[in-house]
């Protein structure tokens, strides 16, 4: 051997050696090192890539992130799920619905009797669990829906926001004549138009008791005047009444956030987890969005918020069949709901799911009406316990193009939770 | 003799073969059965449910409404590409550093990704985009039902044009001039020529042009994904379309039958078209 080869070889070898002992990491004494991967949305707020930062550094274990676009995130969840692909760490939505559609019993580890549950309250009676088995750790406020609007829109045109859809029909007109959108929707996004028909059922839905109906085939969304058709004709007669802006077909959600931001629209159904974008439309001036939006709960005829356990923060742990990443994988789960949620939370301004955490300071206003309208009168999302409600957008699409009566959708939709409540092996079905 | 020529052909033939084997008809047949099954996320048994599927997308509406619009989605998109494609060849046929320059102009959308292509084309045509500003309208392009489907084959047609012109190209230039010489000497003019003389010979450019641009618009995903995303209402909703969405919300059968009935009208549509333009190069 050369000599040039030697020395070569001798600084492979150090090389090696140095990456074998696994010099610079911060791995804890008598800990493997491992490399989790986490599919999370792109959605994720800042403070909480930070905390897969902190865990990153605090464990020495490594989290590759598989950034799961927000737009279209289940079906890219569900397709890349389909493939038999399996992220150690999986962000998503917390809802009866989505956890079915991963077939929890099959893949997913189930966490229950771990510490954080007991310190959640009732958030797992209708979330993250089936059949008993807990299979999710809730870190994110539950997404709260209800309608954004532009105070001083409301203001300038002498109106207090509307907080049923009687109301919301009557304040059309005015703000119309005052030059103002009244409800901007994104049909360009496709999943915001399906929001606003939700909201409309929150009046329907106290306890669960319309999701509970639908899930348990005692009701079903077709029923002649049912509360979902209802839903949907409120919808159609707020369209025909030119309630909407012109281009709702072809309008992103980022748009709606700009037109409310901007004061060119009145209002915005949304959801709270929405905040991060509706900050970056006003240049990421908190002040601003402070100043111009405000949030109220709205319902067929109460003052209501609908809300939904939502996939930011929301953790599963899907069986991998490594036993050292498993252990890691767990080991992030009581990283994210252990000490370090009090630091997440006071960065993130966020309200948290645990009892024994205090709110945080400084939340925006927006969010504190959020906070407000949530504690005054909150709904869960009549949809969370029903399989197969994934068609509802696409059908809003066609009710807008003007394809579909209200009737007829709720016919196709029921088509589609029969397909998938017989799949998941629903009692009743 | 036959068995001689066999011989001799098989080894050079073994590749494509068995590369067409492994990555095109394995895969095919492995996977068909998945049409028939009752596969969804929801449960980990696979059961043979016949055609319970094919049933359960008819009665949704969704399989008609699908296979229609990819038809005339293919139709559109065959019929623009091959027009304005052959328009191009005929002009930039003649190899100078100018035509070089607009050839190479017209292929670099080729290069560029569907979804890329796409997303581009939805901020162009928006309603408040530059192509109503530069035309002084307000048309959402790719949301009203009367325009979307057509404005999106354009797209495609923009993004391939490129490529189907080259294959044009090299056709014309195979044209030997003798031919065209003794038309002109015989008294034809510019259109007798092409009619009689250059489009008759451009037969074999042509098969492989038609069935290219009509297989590619068959299964056609992406750039409609990207810019109208099957709106509005369901008027771009072709099948690879609904694939998605019935994969996205876990029904995995569904969306498998979904995609052997691409396969099925890519068969039925494409052998007789390619065959009955093979036997016009013949006889033609």
């Amino acid at each position: 051997m050369s000599a040039p080869s030697r020395m070569l070889g001798a600084a492979i070898g150090a090389a090696l050696a140095l990456s074998l002992s696994g010099c610079g990491s911060s791995a804890p004494e008598g800990t493997d090192q491992v490399k989790l991967t986490l599919w999370h949305n792109s959605a994720d707020p800042a403070p909480l890539l930070e905390m897969y930062k902190k865990f990153e550094k605090q464990s020495g274990h490594r989290i590759e992130l598989v950034s799961i676009p927000s737009d279209g995130f289940e079906d890219t969840t569900q397709t890349k799920w389909a493939t038999g692909e399996r992220p150690d760490i999986l962000e998503y939505h917390a809802t009866v619905s989505g956890l079915l559609a991963l077939n929890p019993a099959q893949n997913l580890r189930d966490l229950t009797g771990e510490g954080y549950i007991a310190r959640s309250g009732d958030l797992y009676q209708n979330a993250g669990a089936v059949n008993g088995k807990v299979y999710a750790a809730i870190t994110g406020f539950p997404q709260v829906f209800g309608l954004y609007y532009n105070k001083k829109v409301f203001t300038s045109a002498g109106l207090t926001p509307p907080t049923n859809f009687a109301e919301l029909s009557a304040a059309c007109p005015k703000l119309k004549a005052a030059g103002v959108t009244p409800v901007f929707e994104s049909g360009g996004s496709i999943w915001p138009v399906q929001i606003l028909p939700i909201l409309y059922l929150a009046g329907a839905n106290q306890s669960n008791a319309y999701g509970k109906a639908i899930s348990g085939h005692t009701s079903t969304l077709a029923d002649p005047g049912s509360p979902f058709v209802a839903g949907l004709t409120a919808y159609a007669k707020l369209k025909a009444d030119g309630c909407f802006n012109k281009d709702i077909v072809t309008a992103k959600f980022e748009d709606s956030m700009k037109a409310l931001v901007t004061g060119k629209a009145a209002m915005v159904a949304q959801h709270s987890d929405m905040l991060p974008a509706l900050l970056a439309a006003a240049g990421g001036d908190q002040k601003t969005v402070d100043d111009s939006v405000g949030f109220v709960g709205l319902s067929s005829d109460k003052p209501l918020v609908t809300y939904a356990p939502g996939p930011i923060g929301t953790f599963y742990l899907p069986k991998t069949g490594d036993a050292a990443r498993e252990k890691a994988a767990l080991d992030f789960v009581r990283f994210m709901t252990g000490p370090a949620y009090n630091e997440y939370i006071t960065a993130s301004k966020t309200f948290p799911v645990f009892k024994d955490v205090p709110n945080p300071q400084g939340v925006s206003s927006v969010l504190q009406d959020v906070k407000k309208a949530y504690d005054t009168g909150a709904v869960i999302a009549f949809n969370s316990d029903i399989p197969g409600m994934g068609g509802l957008a696409q059908l809003m699409s066609e009710l807008i193009a003007g394809q579909k009566d209200p009737q007829k959708a709720a016919t196709q939709l029921q088509g589609q939770v029969e397909q998938a409540a017989k799949a998941a092996g629903l009692p009743g079905w | 003799m036959v068995m001689r020529n066999r011989a001799a052909w098989l080894p050079w033939a073994l590749p494509a073969i068995v590369l067409v084997t492994v990555f095109f008809v394995a895969p095919f047949l492995l996977n068909v059965r998945f049409a028939f099954s009752s596969w969804t996320s929801f449960r980990a048994e696979i059961t043979w449910n016949g055609l319970e599927n094919v049933r359960t997308l008819i009665d949704q509406d969704l399989l008609a409404n699908a296979v229609t619009v990819t038809v005339l989605y293919a139709i559109l998109c065959m019929a623009i590409q091959n027009t304005v494609s052959l328009s191009l060849a005929l002009a930039l046929q003649r190899t100078n550093r100018l035509n070089t320059i607009f050839r190479s102009a017209f292929f670099l959308p080729t290069l560029i990704s569907p979804l890329a292509a796409g997303y581009i084309w939805r901020g162009l045509l928006a309603p408040d985009g530059a192509v109503n500003s530069f035309l002084g309208i307000e048309w959402a392009w790719l949301g009203e039902p009367s325009t979307a489907l057509v404005t999106v084959a354009f797209i495609d047609a923009w993004k391939w044009s490129g490529l189907i012109t080259l294959v044009y190209i090299a056709g014309l230039n195979s044209i030997p001039k003798s031919l065209l010489e003794s038309a002109t000497v015989d008294g034809a003019g510019p259109w007798t020529r092409f009619r009689r003389v250059v489009f008759p010979m451009l037969a074999p450019a042509l098969t492989f042009n038609v069935a290219v641009t009509l297989v590619g618009a068959l299964s056609a995903y992406d750039v409609i994904a990207a810019t109208t995303g099957g709106g509005p209402g369901d008027h771009t909703r072709a099948l690879n379309v609904v694939m998605r969405q019935q994969w996205g919300q876990g029904f995995f059968g569904s969306a498998s039958a979904l995609g052997f009935t691409v396969t099925l009208l890519v068969i039925a549509t494409a052998v007789p078209l390619v065959w009955w333009l093979r036997r016009r190069e013949v006889t033609g």
